[in-house]
């Protein structure tokens, strides 16, 4: 166990982050009273969840773009696949308490329609809801990255595709037809597993899920990393033909890792939904994709808490800012955008780093010589 | 087929009659080449002759247009390399150091190591790799032949030049490989190195079948047994250094080019 | 001189004609106004030899009641009541007239109406332009009443342009469907086949279908289905030619969007190994350089002035200066820092698009700006049956000149000649000498330009708003792709390409299917060519 932590820092960071984040927090939402100063309303709770479920996505975005120089741009999209696999669970269960009280989804009597499509009805079992956000992201995943790694798609052109897939699915889901509720996708969600949704004890037991799963996948990649397979992976960024003359199937690590991070985005969407009550295509658009690449790279890509980090910093601020200037919150994020680009290739994480590297080589060390190395 | 040449020895690569040709350029002509079992052997030849490409058939990187060439497993097998997918190359026992080094800059000097060993190459094994005594002791031996055992944990990307090249010398040398392909393995190297290049590359010789490109002619005469002389994607010459370096059509398409040249 | 001496007497003896024709209408409604009996009627059938706009207005006049006639020294008077006053019908004169009392309003007959009816009705018949002549021909053919159709064949005998008898023979071959003999109507079906009309094919259907009412003698029945079906399937075949070269023509306008686009792509993707996201911007600062441009046209000179159609020609130098000024102040600021860097450079450019983006929206509101097309694009040319609107013909030919234009830069200039050898080697043109900094800064500018030019042209075909670049931009990455990257004649010929397959697809799957399906045919071309059209040879172990 202890192997899977680098130092002792790490160690006890996380033992600290574990505790607030999932003892903490929801006891101090749980137990104070109201007006206490300790008190953590409702919202926050459910702020902190959409936050947490965030990071996990910008973890699945590091596993790809940090440690295997894959700069995947459809994220997003497996995000809001698994988002919309646990909305057609929770369309669902609202039954006949919709606003046509008829047990088929608002937006299908809106449309005309008789009967539940085929596909719908298994997403009455929970079970296969759950089910369906790993297996359905995973597939897509698989095809996409069969094809993609199979005809050796590498660099900006791997980019450019998931970016234009991501687009191509984003115009799917708009339309009526999709039986995926078009541009309004799917709210007013009333119940999970019988449990009433907008219960504070449902929301604070999701975000509690939501927080062991993120402790989850940073296990998982902190294994994953200290296996041979993880020296593969990051040899595959340094030196792609390098791994495969050296026998390697690197197709076949690029697809294993590209479906798992798509499962685990998908997973983070599934618990995204019933904590935000919404989804819909907007959620998979391409600048989706790429906010949460900046979300890692503000964070510091290729570290293990960088994404947590940088989704976190991100959203807090975007919370504050479109509240504060609600007008130029995207000119602040993009010029944050240009600078951490620019400025700190290393992000939050690197910062001590980059800050004694500009103090002892100037203005020049800027253009960071191994950081152009690290891209070539 | 066999060269009349390789009466006594074993074949382990034979080409015969490969072309390669792009966009109408025919970079390999006709050309056939046949190395021997534990040879050292040495191919020069002036820019645009076809050296590189040479290699990338072999190691299936690029597709011959017509020919074959045979890999003759000691098991008596032989296996069509114009057939192979290229990661299975390595996994037969042909590595091959490219031009420019390289290694894996954010790994330290003995997981660059580790990740070229032979085994456990497949996603699911490497996921539940241990690292055996014997892995152990196969590094440690790499280490000492390519010196770098004081800089076994040091990140491969803060190593000088040419200790890359001797890494990645290393690299192909922990796959145990029947035949080793170098590329200008003495590039950028002091006069220091590349004659201790020279000698880690005779120490080989018999212990696997290597063919090295180089354009250093001091350094080709350092560890020339046989030479190839390629020219215009053909075998112009085969022979000892001394025969071919007073060759006149060597000299002709060659030295004599260089010589003009200085 | 001389030339223009003739072309301008021809001119003025056209309006003089037209000024005596405007005069001898007037009289004859004047007449018809106030005479009776056969004055009126013979009047009534001098006036139908003329097409005058004026007859329509001032008949319409009369039927609506405008129309007053007064006596003035024994004089009668007939005036029509608009909106500047009292005019005189008999020439249009103002009259102020004091006392209104004496006004009498002045009514047609029944008759009368019926037989100005016609008049105005079949007044464009005989007009000068052919052009209106066809649109009225048609208008009476698909009206399919019986009265029309004698005016028809009448006026038909005297029709000299044959593009315009052959409207006339399909719209008396529509009326003659409704009312002819049964004979008559098979001769109609078998020569709407021949005349392959599209707009007839309804009418063969319908009576095919109704073919038992229609028919006095039931057994044609089988012999008017069997000259149907042939007549139909003539009329499809026509169709489906004309629908071929319709998403052809379309395809090769939306291509040459893609085409401007995804050249300034290919410059700075391509040589420069700067992914630009922030192209869709530069796109949309063509945008609303046209609309700026536009709206200080409209208040110099006012918006149906002459000079105000011309704004399309100013707005296209101005957004080409003004999209190389925003690329070279971006290249200056920090995109020289990320040459070679395609990932990164994607990163801080997607940046900078966010921000330009947000920037549009406050300066030009969140909603799509009206850009009006010069009145001398609105129009459409009929080529053989294939309508080619006028501003797609400008797209297809400012592709065309665009490429002209890059071409000459690239291959005839010095800027060229240093922008191909930075591309080439960006070491060995430093060390000889070549200012690689000013040409890297060019040459991104010029990609900007060229972007903005694509933003021209998508105003005059579709919306300018503060994301209308971030539409074009996954489809213009794409052809940068397939065409490979850095290759001007893979990007042309691939945006040519995707162009015309989206245009061929979208009719039968959807305007959304049809691009999800070019998408995915688009990843298995690259299965097939996993570097595009054009690849490069690299030598290099990474490329």
């Amino acid at each position: 166990m202890l192997t899977l932590f680098d130092n002792k820092k790490e160690i006890i960071g996380f033992i600290i982050t574990f505790v607030i984040l999932i003892f903490l927090i929801p006891f101090l939402n749980a137990y104070p009273s109201e007006e206490s100063l300790f008190h953590v309303s409702n919202f926050k709770i459910s702020l902190w969840g959409k936050y947490i479920c965030y990071a996990v996505l910008a973890m699945s975005l590091n596993l790809l773009w940090g440690y295997t120089g894959l700069l995947c741009l459809c994220q997003s999209l497996f995000f809001a696949i698994g988002g919309y696999m646990m909305g057609m669970y929770l369309m669902l269960m609202i039954g006949d308490r919709g606003a046509y009280k008829s047990i088929l989804p608002d937006f299908m009597v809106f449309l005309g329609y008789q009967d539940l499509p085929m596909h719908w009805k298994p997403f009455y079992s929970f079970w296969f809801a759950s089910g369906a956000v790993l297996w359905v992201p995973g597939l897509v995943a698989l095809v996409f990255g069969f094809l993609a790694f199979r005809s050796r798609i590498k660099g900006v052109y791997f980019s450019i595709l998931t970016q234009a897939l991501t687009y191509a699915a984003c115009l799917l889901f708009f339309r009526n037809d999709f039986t995926f509720g078009g541009n309004n996708g799917f709210t007013d969600f009333k119940e999970i597993l019988g449990a009433d949704i907008n219960h504070a004890l449902t929301q604070r037991t999701l975000y509690i899920v939501s927080c062991l799963f993120m402790v989850l996948v940073y296990l998982l990649i902190s294994w994953i990393l200290n296996t041979k397979f993880g020296k593969v992976q990051q040899a595959i960024r340094d030196s792609e033909s390098r791994v495969r003359f050296s026998g390697y199937s690197t197709t076949h690590y690029k697809l294993i890792l590209f479906v798992v991070s798509a499962m685990i985005a998908g997973v983070a969407g599934a618990l995204y939904v019933p904590q935000v009550g919404i989804i819909n295509p907007d959620e998979m658009a391409p600048a989706k994709s790429l906010d949460v690449v900046v979300w890692v790279a503000v964070g510091g890509r290729g570290t293990k808490y960088g994404p947590i980090i940088g989704a976190i910093v991100v959203n807090m601020l975007k919370s504050y800012t479109t509240q504060a200037f609600p007008e130029s919150w995207l000119i602040i994020l993009g010029f944050i955008f240009v600078f951490v680009v620019l400025l700190m290739p290393d992000g939050i994480v690197g910062l001590p780093n980059t800050i004694k590297k500009w103090r002892q080589n100037g203005f020049q060390s800027l253009r960071f010589k191994n950081l152009i190395k690290r891209f070539i | 087929m066999k060269d009349p040449l390789f009466k006594d020895t074993d074949l382990v690569l034979s080409v015969s009659g490969v072309d390669k040709s792009f966009d109408g350029f025919k970079a390999i002509n006709d050309l056939s080449f046949y190395l021997g079992e534990g040879e050292l052997r040495t191919v020069i030849g002036p820019n645009g002759a076809g050296k590189s490409t040479f290699m990338d058939l072999i190691t299936a990187r690029s597709r011959p247009d017509c020919g074959e060439i045979v890999f003759h497993k000691s098991d008596g097998h032989d296996i069509d390399l114009t057939k192979v997918r290229d990661h299975h190359i390595s996994r037969l026992g042909i590595a091959r150091k490219f031009q420019n080094p390289t290694v894996y800059s954010s790994h330290s000097v003995y997981d660059n190591l580790l990740l070229s060993l032979e085994q456990s190459r497949g996603v699911i094994q490497s996921l539940f790799y241990k690292e055996s005594q014997f892995d152990r002791d196969k590094i440690h031996e790499v280490l000492k032949t390519i010196r770098l055992e004081d800089k076994k944990n040091i990140l491969a990307g803060s190593l000088s030049h040419g200790q890359k090249q001797w890494l990645e010398i290393g690299m192909l040398l922990a796959q145990s490989p029947k035949i080793m392909l170098v590329d200008e393995p003495a590039a950028g190297m002091s006069d220091e190195e590349t004659d201790r290049t020279g000698e880690l590359l005779l120490s080989l010789e018999g212990k696997h079948s290597i063919i090295v490109i180089e354009h250093d002619m001091e350094f080709v005469r350092q560890i020339a047994r046989r030479i190839t002389v390629l020219h215009q994607g053909s075998v112009l010459k085969e022979g000892a250094f001394d025969s071919v370096k007073n060759d006149p059509e060597v000299i002709e398409v060659y030295l004599g080019r260089q010589g003009r040249k200085h | 001189m001389l030339r223009f001496f003739k072309g301008f007497t021809l001119l003025f003896f056209l309006t003089s004609i037209l000024y005596a024709e405007e005069s001898k209408v007037r009289g004859l409604l004047e007449l018809i106004m106030t005479s009776s009996g056969n004055e009126q009627k013979e009047s009534l059938v001098e006036l139908s030899n003329y097409s005058d706009p004026q007859i329509k207005t001032i008949v319409e006049a009369w039927r609506k009641g405008d129309v007053y006639s007064f006596t003035n020294n024994g004089e009668s008077i007939v005036v029509q009541q608009t909106n500047s006053g009292f005019e005189r019908i008999k020439d249009g004169e103002i009259l102020i007239i004091e006392d209104q009392s004496s006004l009498k309003k002045n009514r047609p007959s029944r008759r009368i109406r019926k037989s100005l009816k016609k008049i105005v009705d079949t007044a464009d018949l005989i007009a000068l332009d052919p052009k209106v002549r066809k649109e009225a021909v048609l208008k009476l053919g698909l009206s399919q009443n019986l009265s029309y159709l004698e005016d028809l064949r009448r006026i038909f005998k005297n029709e000299l342009d044959p593009s315009v008898q052959k409207v006339f023979r399909e719209s008396i071959a529509i009326c003659l469907l409704a009312h002819g003999s049964d004979q008559e109507k098979l001769s109609a079906i078998e020569e709407l086949g021949i005349l392959k009309s599209v707009t007839a094919i309804n009418f063969i259907e319908k009576i095919v279908k109704n073919a038992s009412e229609s028919l006095s003698d039931i057994s044609l029945e089988p012999l008017l289905k069997d000259k149907a079906e042939v007549a139909i399937l003539k009329i499809k075949n026509h169709q489906s030619i004309l629908d071929f070269f319709g998403n052809l023509f379309r395809g090769f306008s939306l291509g040459s969007v893609l085409l401007i686009v995804s050249f300034g792509l290919a410059i700075t993707f391509g040589l420069m190994g700067i992914i630009n996201m922030a192209h869709g911007e530069f796109i949309a600062i063509g945008g609303y350089s046209c609309y700026v441009v536009q709206n200080l046209f409209a208040s110099w000179f006012g918006t149906h002035s002459v000079g105000f159609e011309l704004y399309f020609l100013a707005a296209i130098p101005v957004s080409f200066v003004v999209a190389c000024l925003f690329g070279f102040l971006l290249e200056k600021s920090f995109i020289r820092f990320l040459y070679k860097r395609p990932l990164e450079s994607l990163l801080a450019t997607w940046g900078v698009s966010m921000i330009m983006q947000q920037s549009f929206r406050l300066v030009f509101g969140a909603a799509n700006v009206q850009v009006n097309t010069p009145d001398w694009l609105i129009k459409s040319a009929d080529f053989y049956g294939v309508a080619m609107s006028y501003s797609r013909i400008f797209v297809v030919g400012f592709a065309l000149m665009v490429i002209l234009m890059t071409w000459l830069l690239l291959s005839k200039t010095h800027l060229g000649l240093h922008i191909r050898a930075v591309m080439q080697n960006r070491k060995m043109a430093s060390s000889l000498g070549i200012p690689v900094s000013k040409v890297n800064a060019m040459t991104f500018a010029f990609g900007c330009g060229l972007a903005s030019l694509a933003g021209c042209a998508l105003s005059l075909i579709g919306n300018v708003g503060p994301s209308m670049g971030q539409a074009y931009l996954v489809d213009s990455f794409m052809v940068v792709v397939i065409g490979s990257v850095g290759n001007l004649l893979g990007a042309g010929i691939s945006s040519f390409g995707i162009g015309i397959f989206d245009q061929y697809l979208q009719p039968v799957l959807g305007p959304v299917m049809g691009k999800i399906t070019v998408f995915f045919i688009i990843i298995l071309f690259l299965q097939w060519k996993p570097g595009g059209l054009f690849p490069t040879k690299s030598r290099s172990l990474e490329d």
